[in-house]
């Protein structure tokens, strides 16, 4: 039973970029356009931006106003996909016989990110960057409340999901567009307003959820706005149960 | 003329190190040719120096030994490396 508080919460996808906007989409959730649009990251000096993919500038603008300057939060960095453009633009580059760019190999690993999260804000503790299924999301958060457990005061848990390469679209089904979700978790509340979760993980005899419209992630952003009860996510034979205690 | 006067090989260099880095905001009129472009000048780093060798190489079939004991005074502004631009393709063309 993993037991948290959610402190604060931000997200970003094309065309969604503040509190009253996801308010909406959470009220009625659509499917949106997806024009490689990304956050401007205005908050990092332009030499240091200019290094920051797509994937990276909306973990970072999600994550940025979630940690205080003065702080060191351990850092959960999820993502299912990963940079598959990148990936793509590398491996086009090797069929072609072409030298690999040392800016994008250097950057091609899966916690490219969380790298560039510690050296721009001077975080030297710990971070993780993880790679799952469907449920990533719930195993970002079992990772988060590890973290808890070990005695860090607040965990900065991101799940940031961009729309893949052309030539992978027809094996991905679970972005149905670039989305990113930063959730500041703690195991106790400092605020009044946190909503308190627990997770539980049962087993499943059922098929694969194909009803969860969208991703998990984004669900659980629904339930925060909605203040829901529950929620339920299945994958496989993995059954997660979310309940809202506050 | 407002004294930052290029050449045209080193006005395209100039605009090369721009695309290739992605240098925000940078217009390549405004950078002197005579400019470091490492450290405190433009203010490149190592990471940039190997991009903007591979971009070379690309656009001009060029060679870089990357073992030059050269190559940092080479790359040291937009002057000399147009110098060493004119002097490769002598060199390859012949």
């Amino acid at each position: 039973m993993i037991d948290v508080y959610i402190e604060q919460w931000r997200a970003w996808a094309p065309g969604l970029d503040s509190e009253d906007a996801w308010h909406d989409w959470s009220n009625a959730p659509q499917s949106l356009a997806d024009n490689g649009e990304q956050p401007g990251c205005d908050f990092v000096a332009a030499m240091q931006r200019r290094r920051l993919s797509r994937l990276a500038r909306m973990t970072l603008g999600v994550a940025w106003p979630l940690c205080g300057e003065q702080e060191q939060l351990p850092l959960v960095f999820a993502s299912r996909h990963g940079e598959s453009p990148r990936t793509y633009a590398l491996l086009t580059d090797l069929v072609d016989e072409q030298p690999l760019s040392p800016t994008q190999f250097g950057l091609s690993v899966h916690n490219a990110v969380a790298g560039q999260w510690s050296m721009l804000r001077g975080q030297r503790g710990e971070s993780v960057a993880i790679a799952g299924e469907a449920d990533t999301f719930e195993h970002a958060m079992l990772e988060a409340a590890a973290l808890l457990a070990e005695g860090a005061p607040a965990v900065i848990v991101v799940i940031a999901e961009e729309r893949p390469a052309e030539a992978y679209q027809p094996w991905i089904h679970d972005v149905p567009f670039s989305y990113a979700v930063a959730l500041r978790v703690t195991a106790t509340p400092s605020t009044p307003t946190a909503q308190h979760w627990q997770l539980r993980l049962a087993r499943s005899t059922g098929e694969a959820d194909s009803s969860s419209a969208w991703p998990h992630a984004l669900n659980f952003l629904r339930a925060l706005h909605q203040r829901s009860a529950s929620l339920q996510h299945r994958w496989k034979t993995r059954q997660w149960i979310w309940q809202r205690l506050r | 003329m407002n004294g930052l006067t290029h050449t045209p090989l080193e006005l395209e260099i100039t605009q090369l190190i721009i695309d290739t880095l992605n240098l925000e905001d940078v217009a390549a009129v405004d950078v002197p040719a005579g400019q470091p472009l490492f450290g405190s000048g433009l203010g490149l780093d190592s990471v940039d120096a190997l991009e903007l060798a591979l971009a070379l190489q690309k656009r001009y079939a060029i060679r870089i030994a990357s073992d030059s004991k050269d190559a940092r005074q080479h790359f040291s502004t937009v002057t000399s490396l147009a110098a060493f631009v004119d002097a490769q393709r002598t060199l390859c063309a012949a």
